[in-house]
C-alpha cells in the first residue's frame, strides 16, 4: 500500500490544497476583510502566503519522492511516483497562479 | 490428476446452477459480467431510442411530435440512462468479466457483493423505466438543478424517481468500485507486481477509486434534495438559508470526474487493444500510468467549470479555468503514447482498430472543443447551447462508445468462443462514424448560431431548420449503424463457427483459458514474470490446464484462490469463496423496498425494510467463517500461506477500508455543504443557533474514546488467546453514548424546517446516529461470534474489521459534535 500512496500522495496533496485555497478564497471574501500592506490587499496577501506554502509543500514532496530513504525500491513505482510528484508541483503552480494575477472577490 | 478430470472437478465446484435459476443465484464473475453488459446494452438501446425521439422532434420547426412535458421527460431520461444506466454499468460489467481473467485469478474479491450490485442496478434502473412507461419520468434535466427540481417548482413524483432511483443504482456503482479496487490490489496472479499489471487493470483501479470519491457528493446531494422535497428541510431554498448553488457544487463534484470515470476505462480498452492490433507493446507504459493517475486527480479540480455563468468571483473562475486547461496535458500524453505505439508497430486494420481510429478522430475534436469551453469568455457565449451538447457527445461517444465497440469486437471471441462469420461490423462502423459526425458537427454549428439546449421546438425564422434536419438525418444513420452492430453480435452468437483460443495473438492472461471461459477461469493459477505472460511463455495455457500452476488440485469442494502483496505480488493469503446463493438478489429486493417505500411515501414499510436488510446482512456475514483454525494452506509449487481468516488485513478489512473511503467523502461533502451555506448562502445567520450542551458533547467525546480504546483492548485480549468479554461491552457502551449525543443533537436542532442551519444539524446528527448504531450492531455481532466460537487467537480478521468501523463512528461522531456545538458556542 505504501507504493500506491507514493504514487497518489502528490496529486492528492494538490487536490486538497487546491480545494482549501478555493475555500479560503470564499471565506476571505465572505468575511469582508479589508486593508492593505505595501499596496497589496490583505486578502491577496493571505492567499499568496497560502500559495507559497502549497508550492513549498509540493517541492518538499518531490524531494521526498527522490530521496533514497523514502523512494520505492521498485524502479517502476519510483518513476511513476516521481512523475506524479512533478504533476502535483506543476498543477499547484499553474492552477493556483490566479491568486497573484486576477481580481479577487469580484 | 489429468486435465479433463481437473476440469470436471473444478466445474462441479465453481459452476452456477443450471438454467434460468442460475441467473438468480450466481455469484460467478463471468456470469455477472455478461449479465451486467447485456443489461447495460439494453439500456443503451433504450437511451438511443430516446435520442431518436429528440432528433425527430427537432428535425423540423414547430414540431408537434411531442409536447413540452413529454419532451422534458425524453431528454432527461436520455441523459440519465446513458450516464447512469449505460456508461458506468458497462465499465462495471467489463471490469467484472475481465479483471480476474486478466489478473490471473479465479474470481473477484467479494462475489456476493458483485451479485448484490447487479441486482441493485437492475431494480433501480427498472424503477426509472417504469416511471417512463407510466409517463411520470424525471423531467428536470439529467442534472436536476434546484430550484426547478425543488418541491415548489416540481411538486410531482417525477423528480423523486430520479433522486431515489439513481441513489439506488449508485449503490451498485459503489459496490462494484470496492470490489474492483480490492480485486486489483490483492487478487492477482503470484509474481504480478505493480509494474507487471496489465494496463487495463491500472485504468480499472484508478476509475474505481474515482467512483469511490466522486459518487458520494451526488449521493449526498440527492439525499438532501429528497429530504427537502419529502420533509421540507430547506437546503436549496434561498429564503430559508439554503442555496441552489450548493446543489451545483455537489452535482459537479461528481459530474466532472464522472466524465473521466467514463473515459478512463475506455482509455484502458484502447491501451489494451491498440498494442495487440499494432503487434507491439504499449509505448511508455509508466508514462501512461502516471498520466492516468494525474488525469484522475486533475479531474476533481474542474467541477466549477460547469458553473462559469453562476456569478462566481473572477479568481474562482480563473482557478478552474487554469485547472481545466491543465487536464489536456495528461490526456495528450496518453494520445501520444498511443500514436507512438502505432508508429512503432504495424497496425492491422481489423474491426477493433477501425473503432480505435474512430475514437482518435472524434475524441481529439471533443478534447479541443473542451479546451475552448475551458476559456471563460468563450464559455459565457456557448453555455447552455447546442454547442455544449455537441462537445459532450464528442467526448463521451468518442471517448467511450467507440473504444467500447473496439473492446466488444476484441473480446467477443472470448465471450462466445466463436469467430465472426458475417462481416456486418465493418459496414456498421462506417455508418456509425459518418452518422455521428454529421449529427454532432451540425449541432456545434447550430449551437454557435444560438440554439439553446433542451428547447422543445423553434421557429423557421431562427434559421436553424436545415442544420437541424441534417443533424437528425445523421442521427438516424448513426442509429442504423448501431442496430447493425447489434445484429452482427446476435448473428455471431447464433453462428457456430468455432474460433481459435487466442485469435489476436494477444499476450495477456485472459487468452490463456479455453473460450468461452470456464467458471473457474484457470485450472491452476499462473506465476507471472512479465506484462505479457503469453508472449513470454506460449506454452503457459497448456501448463496451467495440466495443473502446473498454483491451487491446481481441487480440495474439500472449496472455491479457492489466493491473494498477493500489493506491491511485490508475492502470495500472502489463501481465500475460500462462498458458493451460489440467492441472498444477494433477496437483499437487493429488500433494499429496493426501502427505496420504494420512500418514493411512494409508505413510511410504515421503511422500518420493515431496514430490519430486513439488517437481518439479511447478519446472515450474509454469519455464513462466512469457521469454528476451527486452518493450518497454513499449500498452494502448490512448494508454497504455503495462511488463510484470510487468520489475517488482520483480510479482504473484508480492505473492502471496509475502501467503503469507508467513499463514506468519508460523503461526510466531507456534508461538512463542505455546511461551510458553504454558512459562508455563501444569503439567508444567514439563522434566527436561532443551537444551544451548546457540554454534557451531550462530553458524553459523545467520552463515548468515542471509550469505544475505540475498548476495541483495541478487545483485540489484545483475543490475540493473547482469551475470549474478550469486557472490551466489546465497553465498546458497545461507547457507541451507544455517541448515538445518544447525536440523537440529542437531532432533537435539539433549532427549527430544521425553517432554516438550513437546523436542517444541516439534523442531517449531521442523523449521519452520526446511523454510524454509531451501525458500530453498536457490529460489536453485538462480534460478541455473538465470540460466544459462538467463531474467533480465536489466530482467527482475528473480524476484530480488525469491527475496529475499523467503530473507529470511523468515533471519529465522525467527534467531528459532528464539535462542529455542531462549536456553532452554538460561537453564536
Amino acid at each position: 500500500m505504501k507504493d500506491i500512496l507514493r504514487i497518489l500522495i502528490a496529486p492528492l496533496t494538490w487536490l486538497a490544497a487546491f480545494s482549501a485555497i478555493y475555500g479560503l478564497h470564499g471565506v476571505l471574501c465572505a468575511s469582508g476583510i479589508s486593508g492593505q500592506t505595501l499596496g497589496i490587499s490583505w486578502v491577496r496577501l493571505i492567499l499568496m502566503g497560502a500559495y507559497i506554502l502549497v508550492i513549498l509543500g509540493q517541492i518538499a514532496l518531490v524531494a521526498v519522492l527522490y530521496h533514497p530513504k523514502f523512494a520505492s525500491r521498485s524502479s517502476f513505482v519510483r518513476f511513476v511516483s516521481q512523475a506524479t510528484g512533478w504533476v502535483g508541483l506543476v498543477a499547484a503552480i499553474w492552477s493556483l497562479a490566479p491568486v497573484v494575477m486576477t481580481s479577487h472577490c469580484g | 490428476m489429468k486435465a479433463l478430470e481437473r476440469h470436471r472437478k473444478l466445474t462441479a465446484i465453481w459452476a452456477s446452477e443450471p438454467g434460468f435459476r442460475g441467473w438468480f443465484s450466481t455469484v460467478n464473475h463471468t456470469d455477472l459480467g455478461r449479465m451486467f453488459l447485456t443489461t447495460a446494452f439494453f439500456f443503451f438501446i433504450v437511451g438511443g431510442l430516446l435520442a431518436m425521439l429528440i432528433r425527430a422532434q427537432l428535425a423540423t420547426p414547430h414540431s408537434a411530435f411531442a409536447g413540452p412535458e413529454i419532451y422534458n421527460q425524453i431528454f432527461t431520461m436520455h441523459g440519465t440512462i446513458m450516464m447512469f444506466l449505460f456508461a458506468i454499468p458497462t465499465f462495471e460489467g467489463l471490469a467484472i468479466y475481465l479483471l480476474p481473467k486478466i489478473l490471473g485469478s479465479r474470481d473477484l474479491a467479494f462475489p456476493r457483493l458483485t451479485a448484490y450490485g447487479y441486482w441493485c442496478y437492475v431494480f433501480g434502473g427498472s424503477m426509472l423505466l417504469v416511471a417512463m412507461v407510466l409517463g411520470i419520468a424525471p423531467d428536470g434535466g439529467w442534472f436536476m438543478y434546484p430550484p426547478l427540481s425543488g418541491p415548489i417548482h416540481s411538486p410531482g413524483i417525477n423528480t423523486d424517481f430520479w433522486l431515489i432511483g439513481i441513489t439506488f443504482v449508485e449503490i451498485s456503482a459503489i459496490a462494484a468500485a470496492v470490489e474492483i479496487t480490492v480485486s486489483v490490489l490483492k487478487y492477482r496472479a503470484p509474481g504480478m507486481s505493480l509494474d507487471k499489471m496489465p494496463i487495463f487493470a491500472w485504468y480499472a483501479l484508478i476509475t474505481a477509486l474515482m467512483i469511490l470519491t466522486g459518487f458520494p457528493p451526488l449521493i449526498l446531494g440527492s439525499v438532501l434534495l429528497e429530504l427537502e422535497r419529502a420533509f421540507g428541510l430547506p437546503f436549496f431554498q434561498v429564503d430559508l438559508g439554503g442555496d441552489s448553488l450548493l446543489w451545483q457544487h455537489l452535482f459537479w463534484l461528481f459530474g466532472h470526474p464522472e466524465v473521466y470515470i467514463i473515459f478512463l476505462p475506455a482509455a484502458g480498452v484502447i491501451s489494451t487493444v491498440l498494442p495487440v492490433m499494432c503487434r507491439t507493446p504499449l509505448l511508455g507504459y509508466g508514462w501512461v500510468v502516471a498520466a492516468a493517475v494525474s488525469l484522475a486527480f486533475l479531474s476533481f479540480g474542474l467541477w466549477v467549470h460547469h458553473m462559469f455563468t453562476t456569478g462566481i468571483p473572477h479568481m474562482g473562475l480563473a482557478f478552474f479555468s487554469a485547472a481545466s486547461t491543465l487536464v489536456a496535458v495528461p490526456t495528450g500524453i496518453q494520445i501520444f503514447a498511443w500514436i507512438g505505439t502505432m508508429w512503432k508497430g504495424s497496425p492491422d486494420l481489423r474491426l477493433p482498430m477501425l473503432h480505435i481510429l474512430g475514437f482518435f478522430c472524434t475524441f481529439v475534436i471533443g478534447g479541443l472543443t473542451g479546451v475552448m469551453v475551458a476559456v471563460v469568455p468563450f464559455d459565457w457565449q456557448a453555455h447552455d447551447t447546442a454547442f455544449i451538447t455537441a462537445h459532450l457527445h464528442y467526448v463521451l461517444f468518442g471517448g467511450f462508445v467507440f473504444p467500447i465497440f473496439a473492446g466488444l469486437y476484441y473480446w467477443l471471441p472470448h465471450f462466445t468462443g466463436r469467430q465472426r462469420f458475417f462481416r456486418l461490423g465493418e459496414f456498421a462502423f462506417a455508418l456509425i462514424f459518418v452518422g455521428f459526425h454529421v449529427t454532432f458537427l451540425a449541432m456545434h454549428w447550430v449551437g454557435l448560431l444560438g440554439q439553446r439546449r433542451r428547447i422543445p421546438t423553434y421557429a423557421p425564422e431562427d434559421g436553424w431548420t436545415t442544420i437541424n434536419l441534417i443533424s437528425s438525418v445523421g442521427s438516424f444513420v448513426l442509429a442504423i449503424g448501431i442496430a447493425m452492430v447489434l445484429l452482427d453480435v446476435i448473428l455471431h452468437g447464433l453462428t457456430f463457427y468455432r474460433g481459435p483460443r487466442n485469435p489476436w495473438n494477444a499476450g495477456t492472461l485472459e487468452w490463456a483459458m479455453t473460450t468461452p471461459a470456464p467458471a473457474y477461469n484457470f485450472a491452476s493459477l499462473p506465476h507471472v514474470t512479465g506484462r505479457e505472460p503469453l508472449h513470454d511463455d506460449p506454452d503457459l495455457p497448456a501448463r496451467l490446464a495440466r495443473g502446473e500452476g498454483y491451487l491446481g488440485t481441487p480440495k474439500h469442494d472449496w472455491r479457492e484462490t489466493l491473494t498477493v502483496d500489493i506491491a511485490s505480488g508475492q502470495p500472502d493469503m489463501h481465500v475460500i469463496y462462498p458458493g451460489n446463493t440467492r441472498l444477494p438478489i433477496v437483499m437487493s429486493a429488500v433494499t429496493g423496498l426501502f427505496f420504494l417505500s420512500l418514493l411512494l411515501k409508505f413510511y410504515w414499510t421503511v422500518p420493515v425494510a431496514v430490519a430486513g436488510v439488517i437481518c439479511l446482512a447478519w446472515r450474509w456475514v454469519w455464513k462466512q467463517g469457521r469454528k476451527d483454525d486452518l493450518e497454513p494452506m499449500s498452494l502448490g509449487r512448494g508454497l504455503k500461506v495462511a488463510n484470510a481468516a487468520m489475517s488482520r488485513r483480510s479482504p473484508g478489512w480492505w473492502g471496509s477500508a475502501f467503503l469507508l473511503t467513499a463514506n468519508a467523502t460523503f461526510f466531507g461533502s456534508l461538512l463542505f455543504g455546511f461551510a458553504f451555506l454558512w459562508t455563501v448562502a444569503p439567508g444567514w445567520p439563522p434566527p436561532a443557533w443551537l444551544t451548546a450542551s457540554p454534557f451531550e458533547l462530553g458524553a459523545g467525546l467520552a463515548g468515542a474514546v471509550l469505544s475505540s480504546g475498548a476495541m483495541r483492548h478487545t483485540m489484545r485480549t483475543n490475540r493473547k488467546g482469551s475470549k474478550p468479554v469486557l472490551g466489546p461491552i465497553l465498546a458497545l457502551a461507547g457507541a451507544l453514548a455517541i448515538a445518544f449525543a447525536c440523537a440529542a443533537l437531532m432533537t435539539r436542532a433549532p427549527a430544521p424546517m425553517e432554516h438550513a442551519y437546523g436542517a444541516t444539524l439534523m442531517v449531521l446528527g442523523g449521519y452520526g446516529l446511523f454510524h454509531a448504531c451501525l458500530a453498536a450492531l457490529m460489536v453485538i455481532f462480534l460478541i455473538a461470534r465470540v460466544r459462538g466460537g467463531y474467533t480465536s487467537g489466530g482467527r482475528q480478521a473480524e476484530f480488525s474489521i469491527v475496529t475499523l468501523w467503530v473507529d470511523y463512528a468515533a471519529v465522525i461522531g467527534v467531528l459532528i459534535l464539535l462542529v455542531a456545538h462549536a456553532s452554538g458556542f460561537s453564536s
